[in-house]
C-alpha cells in the first residue's frame, strides 16, 4: 500500500528521487567537525522565531499607546505567554550566536572560496536582512532602548546623500520615531522571516551544487564522501539536543541577561537614557560607528565593516587550499581579527571615555587593516610556504584530488 | 587555540574591574515564598500604595498565588477582585506634593541596573543630612520621601526591624515584576532533564549509526 502511494505521488512530483538526491544519496565529506552543525541549527532557530513570533503576534498590538502594556499582558496573562516571549528575545540572541559561529567557521577554513563565492554572498545577504529583522524587531516592546536605539539607528540615514533629512521621515513615518514607526517595524518584521527563508532555499540550493566544504579545504573527491542521511542527520540532531539545552538553560533561567533594564521602562520621547547601548550583537559595529569623528564617514565604515566580508574571495590569493588548517599565518590573523572584534565589543559596551575611544579607533584601523593587507599577505605566506616546502601529507592529498578530477572530466 | 583561549580570558580579567565601579549595592536575595510575599504586599499596602500604583498586577493574582482571601478583602476595599493594584492618588495630587508622579512599581525591579539589589540599597540607604534633611545614598536626588522612616532610625534593633520590611517589600515587588518565575524553574528542570535524555540517546544513535562506516 505504501508502496503504491509513493508511486502514485513520484508520477506527479519527483519524490522519491528527491530524497535520494538531497537526502540519501547527497555526498557530504567524511570529515566535518561539528563546527559544521552550525548552518542546521540556524535554520532551526529560524524556524523556532517564525513559530513563537507567529504565537506572539496574536497577542501583540503595534500601537504606541498600549503596545509596551500588550507585552505585559502577554508575559502575565496569556497562557505560556512569558514562554513564547523569551523563547523569542532569548532566540534572537542565539540566532546571532550561531550564525556568527558559522561565519567564523567559513572564515577560519576558508569555506567562502572558489566554487563557494555564491554561498558566501547569499549567506552575506542573510546576515543583512538578519540584522534588519532583529533591529525592527527591537522597537516592538516599545521600551526606552526600544525607542531610542530606533531614533538613534533611523538618525544614521540622514548621511545619505541630498536626501537625507527626507529618507529618514519616509523611513519613520513621521518626524521622529511614533506610532507610524512602530505599526511599519511591525508590518516589515513579520514579512522579512519571509524574505529570510526565500534566501535561505537559494544558499541551499547553491550548498547542494558546490556541497560542503571541508577542514582540509580540499574539494575531497567522492572516495572520501558519504550520504548526508543517515550520517549527518544523526550528527545534526545531536549537535541539536545540546544547542537546545543550552538555549534552554538561558529561556528558563537567566531569561532577563537578554533584556536590557531600560527596556521595562515605557518609551518616553522626553527623557534620553544616560548611555543608549544596542544588542550585544551589534556592539562591534557600533564601535567602528563611533570611532569614525565624521558622522557621515562613521556611518560609511560601519556599512562597509559589515559588506567587507563579501570581498573575501577576491582577497585571498593563496593557492594552497582552504584557510587555517595549512597556512599558519593565515591562522593567526584569524584569531587576531577575532580578538580585535571582542575589543570592538568592549568598546561599543561601555560609556566613551578618551581612553576607549582611542582603543577603538585602533581596533577600528586593524578591522580594516587585515581585510586590505589580506591580498599581501596571503601572496607572501603562499611563497614562504612553497619555498620551505608543504608537508608531503597535503602534497599527497591535493595530488590525489587532481587525479579523481582529472577522472571525472574525461567520465 | 589555548593561547587565543588565554588572551580571551586575560581580556575579561582586564574588563570585570571596569565594570563594579561607583556606590557598592547590598547583595540581595529574594524571597518569594508565599509567606514572604504576604508580608510584602502588607507592608507594600502600608507604606507604598498610598502613592505607587501596581498597574500590571491586580488582586486576583495575589489569590492566585494562594494569599488569604480575607486578607485580600482588606487590601482592596471598595476596588473589585478584578481591578489592578492602582493607587488612590491622582497625578494631579502627585505632583502638587512631590513635583512628578510616582512611578509604576509592577516592573521597579526590572527597571533598574542592580534589580532587587538596587531597589533594596536604595529603601534602606536614607540617611540625615546635618541639616536634618534626609538624603540617598544611591539615588541622591530622589523625591521620595523616606516611607519607611530609617533615616532617623538609630536603635540598632529598630533598624534590623525596618530591614526586614525592606526585605519583604523587595521580595514581593520581585514576585510582582515576574510573577511565573517559579512555575519557570520548575518546568526548566523538567524540559533540560527531558533535553539530557534525548540528548544522551541521540549521542548514542549518532555513534551506532557512524560505526557502520568502515576506516
Amino acid at each position: 500500500m505504501a508502496n503504491r502511494i509513493i508511486n502514485w505521488i513520484d508520477h506527479r512530483f519527483p519524490l522519491t528521487s528527491f530524497v535520494k538526491h538531497e537526502l540519501t544519496g547527497y555526498p557530504t565529506p567524511r570529515n566535518l567537525s561539528y563546527l559544521w552543525n552550525f548552518g542546521f541549527l540556524a535554520g532551526i532557530v529560524l524556524m523556532l522565531q517564525v513559530l513563537t513570533g507567529l504565537f506572539l503576534a496574536m497577542h501583540y498590538k503595534p500601537d504606541a499607546a498600549i503596545a509596551f502594556d500588550s507585552i505585559q499582558h502577554i508575559m502575565r496573562d496569556v497562557n505560556y505567554g512569558w514562554l513564547l516571549r523569551f523563547m523569542h528575545s532569548t532566540g534572537a540572541s542565539a540566532f546571532f550566536l550561531v550564525i556568527y559561529i558559522h561565519m567564523a567557521r567559513t572564515l577560519y577554513y576558508g569555506s567562502y572560496r572558489a566554487p563557494r563565492e555564491l554561498m558566501w554572498w547569499t549567506g552575506q545577504g542573510l546576515l543583512l536582512l538578519l540584522m534588519a529583522t532583529a533591529f525592527m524587531g527591537y522597537l516592538l516592546p516599545w521600551g526606552q532602548m526600544s525607542f531610542w536605539g530606533a531614533t538613534v539607528i533611523t538618525n544614521l540615514f540622514r548621511a545619505t546623500p541630498f536626501i537625507g533629512d527626507q529618507v529618514v521621515v519616509w523611513l519613520r513615518g513621521d518626524y521622529s520615531v511614533g506610532d507610524d514607526t512602530l505599526t511599519r517595524f511591525f508590518a516589515l518584521h513579520y514579512l522579512f522571516p519571509f524574505l529570510i527563508i526565500g534566501a535561505v532555499v537559494i544558499h541551499l540550493v547553491a550548498l547542494h551544487t558546490v556541497r560542503s566544504s571541508n577542514p582540509s579545504g580540499i574539494d575531497l573527491a567522492d572516495k572520501d564522501n558519504i550520504p548526508f542521511h543517515p550520517y549527518y542527520t544523526s550528527k545534526d540532531f545531536f549537535g541539536l539536543g545540546v544547542f537546545l539545552i543550552a538555549y534552554f538553560i538561558v529561556v528558563f533561567f537567566f531569561p532577563h541577561s537578554m533584556l536590557e533594564p531600560a527596556n521595562n521602562i515605557p518609551a518616553n520621547p522626553l527623557i534620553t537614557p544616560d548611555h543608549i547601548v544596542p544588542e550585544w550583537y551589534f556592539l562591534p559595529f557600533y564601535a567602528i560607528l563611533r570611532s569614525v569623528p565624521n558622522m557621515v564617514g562613521g556611518v560609511v565604515a560601519m556599512g562597509l565593516s559589515v559588506m567587507i566580508f563579501a570581498f573575501m574571495p577576491f582577497l585571498d590569493r593563496s593557492r594552497i587550499p582552504g584557510g587555517g588548517r595549512y597556512r599558519p599565518v593565515y591562522r593567526m590573523l584569524f584569531f587576531i581579527f577575532m580578538l580585535d572584534i571582542l575589543v570592538l565589543g568592549y568598546v561599543g559596551f561601555v560609556p566613551p571615555t578618551s581612553q576607549t575611544i582611542a582603543i577603538g579607533q585602533v581596533a577600528t584601523i586593524y578591522y580594516f587593516g587585515s581585510f586590505a593587507l589580506l591580498p599581501f599577505i596571503s601572496k607572501a605566506e603562499d611563497n614562504w610556504l612553497f619555498k620551505r616546502g608543504l608537508p608531503p601529507k597535503i602534497l599527497a592529498l591535493i595530488a590525489s584530488e587532481e587525479k579523481e578530477k582529472t577522472k571525472r572530466r574525461q567520465r | 587555540m589555548n593561547k587565543f583561549i588565554a588572551a580571551c580570558t586575560l581580556c575579561c580579567t582586564i574588563v570585570l574591574p571596569a565594570s563594579a565601579a561607583e556606590t557598592k549595592l547590598e547583595n540581595f536575595q529574594a524571597d518569594t515564598s508565599v509567606v514572604a510575599v504576604e508580608r510584602g504586599v502588607d507592608t507594600f499596602m502600608n507604606a507604598c500604595h498610598g502613592c505607587h500604583s501596581l498597574k500590571y498586577v491586580h488582586y486576583r493574582d495575589l489569590a492566585s498565588l494562594g494569599i488569604d482571601k480575607d486578607r485580600i478583602t482588606v487590601w482592596r476595599g471598595d476596588s473589585t477582585l478584578d481591578s489592578a493594584m492602582t493607587s488612590l492618588l491622582s497625578d494631579e495630587a502627585a505632583i502638587q506634593s512631590f513635583g512628578k508622579v510616582p512611578p509604576d512599581l509592577s516592573m521597579m525591579v526590572r527597571a533598574r541596573e542592580g534589580g532587587n539589589s538596587y531597589i533594596y540599597s536604595y529603601l534602606t540607604g536614607y540617611y540625615l543630612t546635618p541639616d536634618g534633611k534626609t538624603s540617598n545614598h544611591f539615588f541622591p536626588l530622589t523625591k521620595m520621601p523616606d516611607a519607611l522612616e530609617i533615616s532617623s532610625a538609630t536603635d540598632p534593633v529598630k533598624r534590623s526591624e525596618l530591614q526586614e520590611k525592606a526585605h519583604d517589600i523587595v521580595s514581593f515587588l520581585s514576585w510582582a515584576s515576574d510573577p511565573h518565575e517559579a512555575e519557570r524553574k520548575a518546568l526548566g528542570y523538567y524540559v533540560i532533564g527531558y533535553l539530557i535524555i534525548l540528548t544522551v540517546l541521540l549521542y548514542n544513535v549518532k555513534l551506532q549509526v557512524w560505526s557502520r562506516l568502515k576506516v
